[in-house]
């Protein structure tokens, strides 16, 4: 068999490949539109509504701090283990979808001012009579959104104490209200934003806080990105003295 | 019950939607398979010992190494070794394009070896170079008999596309959570996603079955 007709083969598929890579390389930072990575599964700061378009208490305040400050913004939904090495790498530009500031994720990005402060509570079923307490006890499961807060903190300073419960991780806050509903789980921590959301949806209702300190949201974007995060602070501090900013918490009761 | 059938409804248009994306992942996926599959089945075949292995640790790899790790191995680890910043959507075709390559070059491989050693030599004593008598006598009746290994790489690949949400391609299964996660409606709508992956699996292996009557050979199908 003729090696050149094989070897000419593989130069064919080579080239359609880097042909292929070289055509698909642009990436958002290359355009002059900004790119906000969103976890569409938390409402009510980020979701997509009926018809798959963005919405969300995040998603309308950027979009009014884009329109004041004269940029366009695109949101991408995406999965949020990976949405801080999606920011590292380029293919967002910002993450504004309910991210707590922490110390850890400060190693890797930049924080804007704190816009809202936020509690992790314990949600469990309407009819449940038990407390906090009793709920993280007794072997009992509890749910939580994996690579959260209060996923963290919940395994460093509960369960490393000795306290007698363990962590079902699940990729959303809504899944694990689905399982508290199914009865897998007797309670589920979560930020108290979208414990009320899920409330408003489903026959659930928060127990109370379980230690754990407030928190607060800001926006992320990458290190070296000192001119969004100037113009994003900006922009906020223009949207909370602005009218707007109330009719947005009226209107996404976070 | 009605509740969740008037989320279900409301919701349809935009899973639809989502199965485009799906649709599009899978055929651009397929495509690079067979390209890349049928390139490396012949070599594998064909080629001298050194391509051979080339050949054999490629498919390795990519059979070796599972989707999630691949897709995350190109989409962030090409970003930061070499600054190629694809989309997830480019990186999902491609990383499902290439396993599906390295699969679908075992079923080519199967048909190619299960074909009369004799088609080959009589090529060749009737004055066709080696490439011409694979393009024209082996590959032709190599692939006919590829077709029904081939339906199958087809419902695995539609199914691995969902593993595309993770990079935050808007595919029906990352729809359908999206829309579960704002109504809390998750089983009626992982059920509809699930429903629509059946259809389109029914409808793929259907199309490939009516090819499979169409191009093949009376009297020779053995």
């Amino acid at each position: 068999m003729g090696k050149k007709f094989l070897w000419a083969l593989i130069l064919l598929v080579a080239i359609v490949i880097a042909g292929g890579v070289y055509y698909f390389k642009q990436g958002p930072a290359s355009a002059k539109v900004y790119i906000n990575g969103i976890d569409a599964n938390f409402p009510p700061f980020a979701y997509v509504d009926k018809d798959g378009v963005p919405d969300g208490f995040d998603v309308k305040s950027v979009d009014w701090i884009a329109k004041e400050m004269g940029f366009t913004v695109k949101h991408q939904p995406m999965d949020w283990d990976g949405i801080i090495p999606s920011l590292v790498a380029k293919k967002i530009d910002m993450v504004a979808s309910g991210m707590s500031i922490t110390d850890k994720r400060k190693e890797q990005v930049n924080f804007t001012i704190p816009y809202w402060k936020i509690a992790q509570v314990i949600v469990a079923p309407a009819d449940c009579t038990q407390s906090v307490d009793e709920l993280l006890s007794n072997g009992n499961k509890i749910g939580v959104q994996r690579g959260t807060t209060e996923a963290k903190w919940m395994k460093d300073n509960l369960i490393a104490k000795g306290k007698d419960f363990s962590l079902v991780e699940y990729d959303s806050a809504p899944l694990a209200i689905e399982d508290i509903l199914n009865g897998r789980i007797v309670g589920a921590a979560m930020d108290d934003a979208p414990a009320k959301d899920a409330m408003r949806k489903k026959p659930v209702k928060i127990i109370g806080t379980f230690g754990m300190a407030s928190e607060d949201f800001g926006y992320a974007v990458r290190k070296e990105d000192t001119e969004l995060l100037k113009m994003m602070n900006e922009g906020l501090q223009k949207l909370m003295a602005s009218p707007y900013w109330e009719e947005l918490k009226e209107k996404y009761k976070p | 019950m009605t509740e969740s059938l008037i989320v279900l409804y409301g919701a349809l248009p935009y899973l639809l939607r989502g199965s485009l994306v799906t649709i599009a992942v899978v055929v651009g996926a397929m495509m690079i398979g067979v390209i890349v599959g049928i390139s490396l089945a012949v070599g594998q075949v064909y080629g001298d010992r050194w391509l051979h292995r080339l050949i054999a640790v490629y498919v390795w790899f990519f059979r070796g190494v599972p989707l999630l790790v691949l897709l995350f191995l190109f989409y962030f680890g090409l970003f930061s070794l070499l600054q190629i910043n694809l989309s997830a959507f480019t990186v999902s075709v491609i990383v499902l394009g290439m396993i599906s390559s390295a699969y679908q070059s075992q079923i080519f491989r199967g048909a190619i070896m299960s074909l009369p050693e004799g088609q080959m030599k009589a090529a060749r004593a009737l004055g066709m170079s080696d490439g011409k008598a694979v393009l024209l006598i082996i590959l032709p009746q190599a692939l006919r008999l590829s077709i029904p290994g081939w339906s199958n790489e087809y419902s695995i690949v539609l199914k691995d596309s969902a593993v595309a949400y993770a990079l935050g391609v808007m595919e029906m299964m990352a729809r359908a959570h999206f829309v579960a996660s704002r109504t809390y409606e998750h089983l009626p709508l992982y059920f509809a996603a699930g429903f629509m992956f059946m259809i389109l699996t029914y409808l793929g292996t259907k199309g490939l079955r009516i090819l499979e009557e169409k191009v093949r050979i009376p009297g020779y199908s053995s």
